[in-house]
Parts: structure tokens; C-alpha cells; sequence
């Protein structure tokens, strides 16, 4: 992207398309190009750990899985030699005389999702990155654990002995929280636990005996199940070492490497290791931060994009988001949410123009074919020389004309391309075809496509099935040619006798109700009823309270230094205006039948009850702040938890005057046998709070004892900030917990000082503990919508890094602290999430289920319950009413045709649409027909 | 201003978020462009090993 | 038994191994001709029904992966 002009709803964006040489409509990836080409470059899909060729695919999966030249490494672009890449493709895709294209193009809305660039570790001459082949970055070793990396996974030295190491050392934050060395101030976010996953993975490779040891500052595991992990880490045996390493040095001879550092006790160790990790650092990429400047957006001062708490995926300018890495390092539930978020911000901004550029597919009637004899056509594709270089496809297609019911055979040189497709649909129709089998490569990349040929010639497209003679044979079997050849007839003998039993399966067609419901009045359900209503959806909020807004009802500032109060009033105000959205205060639900598209609650309200329809549902529970019983609370209006210092804050309550000395006690009911997880906001809130005391009173002595300070990503400016302004911090060991005792107006806090080893005593004027978040457990809603809680009781989203958003049951999505405790960004960016997942239901306005499901024979049935038991989307239910009560039936809606019901049927009595067990037994019958 | 609002989308950026956002709008009846200055979609991601906490494959 | 090649049928996840199987074929990756592979949509699909079947249709070997 080169440049932006317009504003926000009807922007002008120039767009520079770089030249592949490489023309994607004939590529077939058969890779005879890259392996005849001469010119070995770096590979930085694998880190540079190896070398590719001049012409590429980045890896094996990538999409669009087509070849490209590198132009700069060419040498036929560079100096007009070679042209071996030309000479060898089948297909003639090679064309070295493209040019680079500028575009302009008319869009509404701009995301900004450029992601990050890591650290480059080289300018630490410390670490003599560049020179010890066993010191790698965090990136080189993911690549190294890979099975598709450059040593297929298996973990050894970079070092030319290639042998196992013994010993292995972890170096945190290389390249973040440092502005001595670099000028990254910024917490990276995700090294801390990508560190501890890595040293897992280390030993599950290499086994128990390998040494992982992680030298940090503060563990920073805050996210959802991280503080668990983490624990289960140490269990393992990874060591974890509280120092930050100054020096690397190598033992001349065996490239092992030696280290000194000095443990929190004082003493100075030396460990030799065979390998060390440098967990680098995410920060923006330059590219990014010069564009961003040009198109006018701020920046923070670690050069991500400025965005405010309450509109996190928005830039400074108008009509332009941002999601990901660019908004801050955050790891990848984080961006998946983001982008979400970014995509619902996107939409609102221009909503009025939905769905003027969108196409419709054209529908084409279908043939009805059911009850007529099987007329099956095969296809085998020559692919080339792909397939026929190994298969002798001739032999094979006169093999399959005996087949039974096998009416027509042909070859084609390449079947997916568009003529082919064309004279397939032709045959069909001229045949009389009624099944298809087409013997090529693989179904999971081009089975939709020939299913989409079925379709243009008016048959259903589950009379389809697809023989892989390509990937899982001539590919695999290059020096057997006859034996690859015999393997082809048997998998097409298979395919056909599975395809004659096949019957054109329906698709059933089920209308969205356009009505939404969120569960929860709090900042995230508001968010997303107001995001709803942007976009033209009618939305109930449900809110047990008398007054919308929840837990931010009781904050006062954001760690940004946004006022909560004046933000939260503005959004109420909106959202109780706004005509799409319905506001139920003092209710509860209490009751809810159906599925996805259709659900029917029932809600009451001062014990009148009110039933209403609705096609999706938010839960936006929220979570409530622990009440301690430690550190003597209760006992004294001194000891007060952050809330209630917030509402101090907020009322400027005159105790706050009287103030000269304040303590903070972090980790009040989190990280406890008890609770495991971490709260995650309670260490800046504290942070925030600190400041705020100083800011009244500078002169006041602030402490604040602590386990592991995380202020992750950008949070920990204030960090810096706090220190710098005099707020000391003593870090507790949790064995050892600070002591409180009330003596009149004082609070008296004991605590050991970590760092001159000393008992100490503190006496403050006010004690502030930061208290646990805690789910509400609410196992009636749960249960309504069949929706997993975690041991901790939140929520248990359908995906934890995929789909943090939604539920695995469909229809029903998820925000704010009932999925997890978090800040006002991250709920706000959540709630918008929710939204846009919500939406692309909602906008589909019918859902269509796929062909290939379940159904049960009621005959059969002997109402056993395993199939409701075992099915994880909860599509199988007993009949309540009718001739069938009591049996099964599967809700064709609910099913993703896994078939987990249908294997532990005991009678025999699910069928599967597709892979049904007579079709499935067709296959291993024919197996040995030859 | 609604009458010049253009109902499409440029995504800049091929990675998971970009990827993501994509979906989202395309889902949602908007046209997406998704620029990537790579010669593939993925991102960082694809790059990776194995994820927490289901250690599955990243790709 | 030296030269004994058994008869191997398996039993793939649409979703893992399915796809493993055509990278293997992607990277090149060489093994003997001797299986056949059956796509199941997921591996929770398999009954015992076809191993059984398999069985007795002179496979020596039963492969479920997903």
C-alpha cells in the first residue's frame, strides 16, 4: 500500500502489486521449477536457517499455494541467464516479463493489520548472536522445533557437531523493557509464555533429562490458563531463575556456552550451556511506523497506533482501524479478538452501504436423480506429468471402464483448470452422468471445485467423491511406477463403489432471526448492543441490576488516564436512546428453547415474565471483585480494596488528604492454591492508583509489594513511570506473605525486603489490596445454552486462541470478564468482537447445514442417550412429543457431521449422510476386487 | 455522506488479525480487499511450532 | 517372513492426517505402496464394525489416525 487520500466512508488507497513471474491461473505447484532452479537463496520462512530456491512457495501449506520468483535473486531477472524455470513448468506459468501494477481502488473503510517485526538481537554485542552458532533467536527456535523446519523437528545445536543439547537457557526480554540498550520500553507481551512453551516442547522432544532454564525479571503469564501453565511448567522441572544475564561467553573447542550471573540471593553462579534462546521482543516494524506517519495516525511511544480505551481498534484518523500487533504487542487471541473488533468498527463506520458490492452466487436447478441406476463418469487427471509421470494413466482408465456402473471414462491433462471444468460439465450433460469420481490430487483443496462443476451441470454435488492418485500416491511412490499404477485402480475401484451408493443429500434451509440478545448490562454488553445497533440490528440487553454499566461503574481512570465515569455516561446515554436497542433492567433470565437462528427466552422482571424471540445471544456476565479475608480487612476504613480506592479517588474523599504514607499488597486471592490464575488487571490498576496518590500528595511514601509486576505491553510505561516518580516496590515471596496489623489510625505491614534480605516494618495511612476477579459462576445460563466453564469458573470460549469470541455451541458468543478478568480496552475491544461474530450470522439472514450430517432412524433407536451424551455442538435431543417420543433425532442445524454419534451408536440406528457405514464398508469390501 | 459511502473494505496486512478482519467483513456483506506484500497469506503464525494450550500445530 | 509386505488400511481425519498424508506427498516424502487410505470425516467416525471388516478382508494391519 503506497498511499491513502479521502476520508472516512469513500477513501481513494493506492496499492503497488509486485510482480510473482509466475502467472497464478496456470500454476499447479508441482515444484519441477524450484527443483531445477539453480540459485540457492536465504529462506526466511525458516529464519534464515536454510537456504531456498530463486523461484518458491514461502511453505508446503501456503495459500495461495503458487510459486513466485524472487526478483532480486533471479538469475534470469538479474542477468538474463538461465530460464530453466520456463523450460521445465507443464504448464507455461512462467512469464519473466510481468511489471509491477499501481492501483487505485474506492474503499469505505482501511485495517491496518501489519503486524510487528521481531528484535534483532545482533546489536547486542553481549550476546554475540551473530557469532555463536548455539545462541538462536526465540524465532530460529520455533522453526528449529518445527517438524516442517530445517531439521524436521528434531532439536539439535546450530553448531557444527549438530548434536542434542544437555542443557538449554532462555534469556527474557531481549529487546523489551529495556531503554539502556534499545529503545524498546514496551513489555513484548507473549515472550514469557511462548518461553515456557518452548522449554515444555523442549522436553517432550528430547526427554525428561534435558535441562530448560528460564532467566527473567518478572514471569508475566496473565492471560487465560497462562498462571496454570506456568505452574505445570515448573512441575515439569523447567527452572526458572530471577536474573538478567549480562554476558555470554563461548568455551573455545565445543561451542558450548558459559554464563555468569548473580542469583537474588547475591551470589554469583557460572552454568555452562549447549544452547540459549533469545526471547525477543516484538516491536513495530519501520515500515509500518513511516506509512502511519504519512497517513497522519499518532503513534504511542513505542510507535504502535495510538487508540483510546473505549474505541481500541481505532486510529486518529477517521475511517481508519487497526487490529493486532500494530496496536500493541499482544499474542494471538489478543489479535483474533482485535480483529474482530476491528472488522465490527470497520462495518458500523460504513454501514449504510452493506451489501452494495457483494454478489450473489447464481443458482442453478438441479437434475432430480434419486431412484435412477448409478451412470458414474470417472476423471483421471494426468496432472501433467505429475501423476501420469509415475501412473500410467492410460492403463488405469481402460481398467476402470469395467467397472460396474461405470459409464464413461476420461483423461485430462490438467483437470482443474477453467476448460476442463467446462468440458467436465459438458460430459455430464451430454452422459447423462448421474455420480462423479475425479482421480487426481487431493479432495481437502479441490473438492469444493469440482463440486461447484456437479453443480453447473444441474447434478446435486454430493454425488461426488474425489480419488487421491496424486499427494497420496504418484508423489509418494515415484520409483514403483507399477505399483503406484495398481494402487490407482484400487483407490478409484474404491471411490466408484462408494459413489454408486451415494443419494443427493439436501441441504436444509433455516431463517436467522435478526434479533439479538445480550446477557449482561455491564461496558462489554453495552458495547456490543451498541455495536449491533450501528449496524441495524434490534438488540435486548438483559441486566439483573437497576442501572447499566456493571464493575465500571466503580473505576476511575483507565491506564491510559481516560475518566471511566464520563466515557461509561456517554455510552448509557447513547445506548438508552437508541431506538434498535431495548434495555430489561432488574431482569433475569429463565428460560431458553431452541438452537442457532432461532432461540426463544424467557425473561422476568419483578415476577412478571415475557417471552421473546431472537437469532443469537451474547453472554456478557461480567465478574465481581473478591472480598478478602486476609491482611486484616474489615478492620480497619484504611484497609480498602483498588475498587474502593477508586471510588475514593472519584468522591475525593477528604481521607485521601491525610495520606503521607500508602501501601499496595498485590495478588489478594489470585495465584492462590485456591485460585490459580492470575487477575491480570490488578498490578497497573495498583500501578495507576500509586501514581494517582502521588500525584496528590508527591511527598507521600508509596510502596507496593508485589510477586511478579505485569504490566504487559505498554502498561509498563507506567511501571517506569512509577519508579521514576519514587514508588518502591518490595517483591513477597508467597510462603512468605506480608503481616498486617491495625493500631488506631495506622496500619502497621511487616514484609521481608527482597532486595537488602532484612525484615522490615512499614507503617501507612492507608493499605490497599488488589483483589481477585471472580467469575459468577452462574450455572443456570450455562446450562440454558450448554456452555463449559472452566475449573476456574469463566467461561470456556469455543477456541482459545481461534475463537476467543465465540462458543462452541452456535449461535451464542462471548465478551468482557466473563470469558476472563481484563481491562477496559480489552473488554470494550471484545464486546465489539462478539458483535462481528455475531453479524456474520446474522447477515447470512438463513443458514444453510451442510449435506453431510447425521440422522437417526427412529426404528432403530433404542433411546440410550450415548449420541446426546457424547456430541460436543449438542445436536442430538430426545423427542418430547409425537409417535417418537423418547427416541433420538439429531438437529441438522446443530451437526458438523464429525460422526462420533454414529460410531458409538449400539443400534446402529445414526446414519451418516456422505459416510455412511454401508459406503464406508463399500470401500474396504473393494479394497482386494482387483 | 451516505449516499458516496463505499461499501468495501481494504485490509492491509495478510497475518491472523488481517486474515481475521477479513472474514469478519465478507461474512458481514462487505467487499474485502486483503493486501499482503508477501507472496502468501499467514503472518508470524505460520511460522510457529506448536501453540498453547492444545499444542496444536500452528499452521 | 523377510520379504513379508503387510496389507495396511487406514483410517484418516479429514482435518490432521488426512491433510499430513498429501504434505507427505508435497515434500516428496517416499513409502511403499502397501496402504490404503479411507477419509473419515473425523476419527471419532470409526466403528468397530470396520476394523473388524478390514480385518476380514485380509488386511494385516488397521491404521486410525486423527
Amino acid at each position: 500500500m503506497i498511499d491513502i487520500q479521502g476520508d472516512a466512508g469513500n477513501f481513494e488507497v493506492t496499492i503497488n502489486e509486485r510482480p510473482r513471474y509466475v502467472d497464478e491461473s496456470k500454476c499447479i505447484a508441482c515444484g519441477l521449477c524450484a527443483e531445477k532452479c539453480p540459485k540457492k537463496v536465504m529462506d526466511p520462512y525458516n529464519a534464515n536457517l536454510v537456504k531456498r530456491k530463486a523461484i518458491y512457495v514461502e511453505y508446503d501449506q501456503a495459500v495461495p499455494l503458487k510459486y513466485a520468483i524472487d526478483p532480486t535473486q533471479c538469475i534470469k531477472l538479474t542477468k538474463d541467464k538461465c530460464g530453466n524455470c520456463a523450460k521445465v513448468c507443464p504448464t507455461g506459468a512462467i512469464d519473466y516479463t510481468m511489471t509491477a501494477k499501481e492501483t487505485k481502488l474506492n474503499v469505505g473503510s482501511v485495517v491496518l493489520a501489519t503486524g510487528f517485526k521481531p528484535f534483532d538481537p545482533s546489536i547486542f554485542d553481549t550476546y554475540q548472536y551473530t557469532k555463536f552458532p548455539n545462541v538462536v533467536t526465540s524465532l530460529e527456535y520455533e522453526r528449529i522445533l518445527s517438524a516442517s523446519g530445517p531439521t524436521q523437528g528434531h532439536l539439535t545445536r546450530r553448531s557444527k557437531d549438530g548434536g542434542e543439547p544437555k542443557k538449554i537457557a532462555w534469556f527474557q526480554c531481549i529487546g523489551s523493557r529495556d531503554v539502556n540498550r534499545c529503545e524498546n520500553g514496551h513489555c513484548s507481551s507473549v515472550c514469557c509464555m511462548y518461553a515456557i512453551k518452548e522449554a515444555v516442547m523442549s522436553k517432550e522432544h528430547n526427554g525428561d533429562d534435558l535441562d530448560c532454564a528460564i532467566f527473567f525479571m518478572d514471569m508475566r503469564t496473565p492471560g487465560k490458563d497462562f498462571e496454570e501453565y506456568y505452574e505445570k511448567s515448573k512441575k515439569l522441572g523447567v527452572r526458572f531463575v530471577r536474573s538478567r544475564v549480562h554476558t555470554i561467553n563461548a568455551i573455545p573447542e565445543t561451542d558450548d556456552l558459559e554464563v555468569r550471573y548473580v542469583t537474588e540471593d547475591g551470589r554469583i553462579e557460572t552454568e555452562v550451556f549447549g544452547m540459549i534462546v533469545l526471547s525477543i521482543g516484538l516491536q513495530a516494524d519501520p515500515e509500518t511506523v513511516e506509512l502511519a506517519k504519512k497517513l497522519g495516525i499518532e503513534l504511542t511511544a513505542s510507535n504502535f497506533a495510538a487508540t483510546s480505551a473505549f474505541n481500541p481498534v481505532a486510529t486518529s484518523r477517521e475511517g481508519i482501524f487497526v487490529c493486532g500487533a500494530f496496536q500493541g504487542p499482544k499474542d494471538i487471541p489478543e489479535s483474533i479478538v482485535d480483529a474482530s473488533a476491528a472488522a465490527a468498527a470497520a462495518g458500523e463506520a460504513i454501514a449504510s452501504a452493506r451489501n452494495t458490492l457483494t454478489k450473489e452466487a447464481e443458482v442453478i436447478t438441479q437434475l432430480d436423480v434419486g431412484g435412477e441406476r448409478p451412470k458414474i463418469g470417472v476423471f483421471v487427471c494426468s496432472c501433467g506429468t505429475n501423476i501420469a509421470g509415475t501412473v500410467d494413466v492410460d492403463a488405469v482408465a481402460e481398467y476402470v471402464k469395467t467397472l460396474p456402473y461405470v459409464e464413461y471414462v476420461g483423461n485430462n491433462l490438467f483437470s482443474c483448470s477453467q476448460d476442463t471444468q467446462d468440458k467436465i460439465a459438458q460430459t455430464i450433460k451430454e452422459q447423462g452422468l448421474n455420480r462423479v469420481v475425479v482421480a487426481a490430487c487431493t479432495p481437502k483443496t479441490h473438492e469444493g471445485l469440482f463440486q461447484e462443476t456437479l453443480l453447473a451441470a444441474g447434478l446435486n454435488k454430493y454425488l461426488f467423491e474425489m480419488t487421491n492418485i496424486r499427494n497420496q500416491d504418484s508423489w509418494v511412490h515415484k520409483d514403483q511406477p507399477e505399483r503406484a499404477t495398481e494402487k490407482a485402480k484400487d483407490l478409484i475401484r474404491m471411490s466408484v463403489a462408494k459413489v454408486a451408493l451415494f443419494q443427493p443429500l439436501d441441504e436444509a434451509e433455516l431463517q436467522v432471526n435478526q434479533t439479538a440478545m445480550v446477557l449482561g448490562g455491564g461496558l462489554a454488553g453495552i458495547t456490543t448492543a451498541q455495536s449491533l445497533s450501528r449496524q441495524g440490528y434490534k438488540t435486548h440487553i438483559i441486566e439483573r441490576d437497576a442501572k447499566l454499566g456493571g464493575q465500571a461503574n466503580r473505576l476511575y481512570r483507565t491506564s491510559t488516564g481516560e475518566n471511566v465515569a464520563e466515557k461509561l455516561g456517554e455510552l448509557i446515554s447513547e445506548v438508552t436512546q437508541d431506538e434498535n436497542i431495548t434495555v430489561h433492567l432488574n431482569t433475569t433470565l429463565e428460560g431458553v428453547e431452541g438452537f442457532v437462528g432461532n432461540f426463544e427466552s424467557t425473561i422476568a422482571s419483578q415476577g412478571e415474565e415475557t417471552v421473546f424471540k431472537h437469532g443469537v445471544a451474547v453472554m456478557a456476565t461480567g465478574a465481581q471483585p473478591y472480598t478478602p479475608t486476609e491482611y486484616s480487612y474489615g478492620k480497619s476504613d484504611r484497609i480498602i480494596t483498588s475498587l474502593e480506592m477508586d471510588e475514593k479517588f472519584m468522591a475525593n474523599d477528604p481521607i485521601l488528604n491525610t495520606v503521607n504514607s500508602a501501601v499496595f499488597i498485590q495478588c489478594v486471592g489470585s495465584r492462590e492454591p485456591e485460585r490459580p490464575f492470575c487477575s491480570r488487571v490488578c498490578c497497573t490498576h495498583s500501578i495507576d492508583n500509586a501514581l494517582e496518590i502521588k500525584r496528590r500528595n508527591p511527598l507521600a511514601n508509596v510502596y507496593i509489594l508485589y510477586r511478579d509486576i505485569r504490566t504487559y505491553g505498554e502498561r509498563e510505561h507506567l511501571y517506569r513511570e512509577a519508579r521514576e516518580k519514587g514508588v518502591i516496590f518490595i517483591r513477597y515471596e508467597v510462603d512468605n506473605k506480608p503481616v498486617v496489623s491495625v493500631q488506631g489510625d495506622k496500619i502497621m505491614i511487616k514484609t521481608i525486603d527482597h532486595v537488602l534480605r532484612r525484615d522490615i516494618e512499614i507503617e501507612a495511612d492507608l493499605l490497599s489490596l488488589a483483589t481477585a476477579v471472580l467469575p459468577y459462576r452462574d450455572g443456570k445460563i450455562a446450562q440454558f445454552f450448554k456452555l463449559p466453564m472452566n475449573e476456574n469458573g469463566f467461561f470456556v470460549e469455543r477456541h482459545a486462541k481461534l475463537g476467543p469470541s465465540e462458543f462452541a455451541t452456535d449461535g451464542v458468543f462471548l465478551c468482557g470478564m466473563a470469558h476472563y478478568p481484563k481491562p477496559i480496552d480489552e473488554a470494550i475491544g471484545q464486546a465489539k468482537a462478539a458483535a462481528s461474530r455475531a453479524i456474520t450470522l446474522l447477515a447470512r439472514e438463513t443458514i444453510h447445514t451442510s449435506g453431510q450430517v447425521a440422522h437417526v432412524d427412529p426404528l432403530l433407536c433404542s433411546s440410550c442417550g450415548i449420541c446426546v451424551s457424547v456430541c460436543p455442538y449438542s445436536a442430538p435431543s430426545f423427542i418430547t412429543e409425537g409417535r417418537n417420543i423418547g427416541k433420538a433425532q439429531i438437529n441438522p442445524v446443530l451437526c458438523k457431521g464429525c460422526g462420533l454419534c454414529v460410531g458409538s451408536c449400539r443400534s446402529g440406528a445414526i446414519h451418516h449422510r456422505g459416510f455412511d457405514n454401508d459406503q464406508i464398508m463399500s470401500q474396504i469390501f473393494a479394497m482386494n476386487e482387483a | 455522506m451516505s449516499k458516496d459511502v463505499i461499501g468495501s473494505v481494504m485490509v492491509i496486512g495478510g497475518g491472523i488479525a488481517g486474515m481475521q478482519t477479513a472474514l469478519d467483513l465478507a461474512d458481514s456483506g462487505y467487499y474485502v480487499y486483503l493486501v499482503e506484500k508477501g507472496a502468501s497469506i499467514g503472518g508470524v503464525m505460520s511460522q510457529l511450532d506448536k501453540t498453547f494450550p492444545t499444542n496444536d500445530c500452528a499452521m | 517372513m523377510a520379504d513379508f509386505e503387510p496389507k495396511i488400511v487406514s483410517f484418516l481425519c479429514n482435518w490432521c492426517s488426512y491433510g499430513a498424508a498429501d504434505l507427505a506427498g508435497v515434500g516428496r516424502a517416499q513409502y511403499p505402496p502397501n496402504v490404503r487410505v479411507i477419509r473419515i470425516p473425523c476419527s471419532g467416525r470409526m466403528s468397530p464394525k470396520f476394523f473388524l471388516a478390514a480385518l476380514r478382508e485380509g488386511a494385516d494391519a488397521v491404521w486410525v489416525s486423527g
